[in-house]
């Protein structure tokens, strides 16, 4: 063998120094739908080819983070201001800005000065008015959170102050996390948690959970790809709460991290539900023949709906307010929703029969006294416009009155935003 | 000058990637680095520490710094006054600054161009350090260099076998630098 020359070598080391993985696509990517990770495994192991198929039917959309060394971190970090914006609760986000707030005595505690995480614990609370802003502003989609975090400079500086919150956390509470490390807990720190581009490990994604995420009430839950027995992907919650509108949940797969979306939750986001609503300025009336099956037997049943000409006019221009304020688990799949909800249920206030599809569950856990009996006389509805007003009308969309359409519809592209 | 460590996602040829990120994008990040380096400059001027200083080049240009380090006592660059150049890449402080001597230096970890060899300006910098911590990690790099990863294996084998012929040589090799 042919030992190489002090040149050789030194230009190999050289080329082995300035290396760089060739990691292509942006650092968030846009939602895409999971099959696209089945694919990647069609030729490979069949554990993996099965448990990749059975995901995208679970969880039929992801977001790919780029393996640039923070992708755990980053998938964390989207998930979590990604939630918090899907909550569209601007009192939580509020109440989230003075937590992160006072999160800032952590790294006092450990003698980090000012100087050093100011502009890091600035940029992540920029963020969190700027998802403030965008709720109340309207904004349709998370797109504005996918173009921040692949700002470069805005990505790091908040993937940094998560990781220095992690890193003052496992100091703070060493003892909790040292039997778990074959090293000291100081040089963890030094050498896996501080060093920018190092991927977080699970002792640092539980600490990372436990020190920035668990205070906001969100569930952060693994599923875990590997060849280990089994047809579907191994789950692993890492937090004590498990709301099920706001858990971030990871995909890994070894050395990497992306984010998924479970099928339900997609149907149950609000700017979904928004898209039932037609809105349209040449209202034309319905159109029986339209529907899949005969609508009048169950919209008779809802007093003085079919009277009013106007009836559409009834519904609130956006539904997001009724859906959004209870965050348990009213969103859940319930036996209600396999069936068409019976009108009967529906308020007259509420006379809009879509509205009562949209959230079942809503009129039926709705206190009583706000469910006016079905025989009770019809609310007057002088104060609505006439259809022939000016401004825009709602129309109904036929689709959505279809029964079952829960099951039949989660990742149709016509609904997705 | 050869940024070895930095930030791909900055370089990355994508187009798609680029166009998207609005133009303001990259005058933010400079507005950043800027911002980061004043204060850094400020700390050092109101905190001094003893035996190390640093000050942005004269040509205006923030990105890139001189500074210089005393030898610490009780080691064989006692009293020495070693020059050093900072650049700083756009990313800064995401990557780690070029950090170079300028004074010639004979050193178990620094090679003969004064390029140095310390983990953390290399795989295991944080955004936590600064020009500071770096001149402080350097100051005692030189009273306990890393004889397990030498530049110069000569000063390694030197500093374990002959303190005497060590600092011999490192009065040899340095040469007071003039006043830029």
């Amino acid at each position: 063998m042919n030992p190489l020359s002090h040149d050789e070598m030194e230009r190999f080391q050289k080329l082995s120094n300035t290396y760089e993985p060739d990691v292509q696509g942006p650092l968030v990517s846009n939602k895409q739908s999971s099959h696209s990770i089945a694919l990647d495994y069609s030729n490979a192991d069949s554990t993996l080819a099965t448990k990749t198929n059975a995901l995208a039917v679970t969880h039929p959309e992801c977001r790919i983070m780029k393996g640039d060394g923070n992708c755990g971190w980053r998938a964390v970090a989207f998930g979590y201001f990604e939630t918090l914006f899907a909550l569209r609760d601007t009192i939580r986000i509020e109440a989230e800005i003075q937590r992160m707030k006072s999160l800032t005595a952590l790294l006092e505690q450990v003698g980090l000065s000012d100087s050093i995480y100011e502009i890091f614990v600035d940029t992540t609370e920029d963020v969190l008015n700027q998802t403030h802003a965008a709720i109340l502003g309207g904004a349709q989609d998370e797109s504005f959170l996918v173009e921040t975090f692949n700002e470069g400079y805005t990505s790091e500086a908040i993937i940094t102050h998560f990781r220095l919150l992690t890193s003052a956390w496992l100091k703070i509470n060493s003892s909790r996390y040292q039997a778990f490390l074959n090293m000291p807990l100081e040089s963890y720190c030094a050498t896996r948690i501080d060093p920018v581009k190092t991927e977080i490990d699970e002792i640092g994604l539980q600490a990372l959970v436990d020190c920035v995420i668990d205070g906001s009430g969100f569930g952060v839950e693994i599923l875990y790809l590997d060849r280990s027995q089994g047809d579907v992907v191994t789950p692993h919650q890492l937090s004590s709460n498990r709301p099920n509108d706001a858990t971030i949940r990871l995909l890994y797969r070894p050395g990497h991290y992306d984010i998924l979306y479970p099928a339900n939750n997609h149907l149950n986001m609000a700017p979904i539900v928004n898209l039932q609503y037609e809105m349209t300025s040449d209202y034309s009336p319905w159109d029986q023949s339209a529907l899949g099956f005969d609508v009048n037997s169950s919209l008779m049943a809802i007093p003085n709906l079919m009277q009013d000409p106007s009836f559409g006019m009834g519904a609130p221009m956006s539904p997001m307010p009724s859906v959004s304020p209870t965050p348990a688990s009213p969103f859940r799949m319930s036996p209600q929703q396999d069936v068409y909800s019976p009108p009967m249920h529906s308020s007259p206030m509420h006379s809009s029969p879509m509205q009562t599809h949209a959230i079942p569950s809503i009129p039926i856990s709705s206190p009583p006294a706000q469910l006016a009996p079905p025989s009770a006389a019809p609310p007057p509805m002088t104060s609505l416009p006439s259809r022939s007003s000016e401004g825009p009308q709602i129309r109904l969309n036929p689709l959505v009155m279809k029964p079952n359409l829960s099951r039949s519809l989660p990742v149709s592209p016509p609904f997705k935003k | 000058m050869d940024y070895s460590m930095e930030d791909t996602q900055n370089s990355a040829p994508e187009a798609q990637q680029a166009s998207k990120l609005n133009t303001s994008g990259q005058k933010g990040d400079t507005h950043n680095v800027t911002k980061r380096l004043q204060s850094e400059l400020m700390q050092l001027m109101v905190s001094p520490s003893p035996g190390i200083s640093a000050f942005p080049d004269a040509d205006g240009n923030l990105l890139s710094w001189t500074a210089t380090i005393t030898g610490p006592t009780e080691t064989p660059y006692e009293n020495l006054r070693l020059k050093l150049s900072f650049a700083f890449p756009n990313n800064y402080p995401y990557s780690p600054p070029t950090v170079l001597f300028k004074t010639p230096i004979y050193h178990p970890n620094v090679d003969f161009s004064g390029r140095i060899c310390l983990d953390i300006l290399k795989d295991k910098w944080s955004a936590v350090y600064n020009v500071s911590t770096v001149l402080l990690s350097l100051q005692s790099l030189l009273g306990e260099p890393n004889n397990a990863s030498p530049l110069n294996a000569q000063a390694a084998e030197l500093w374990d076998s002959d303190q005497a012929e060590f600092k011999r040589h490192v009065l040899a090799r340095h040469q007071d630098l003039d006043e830029e």
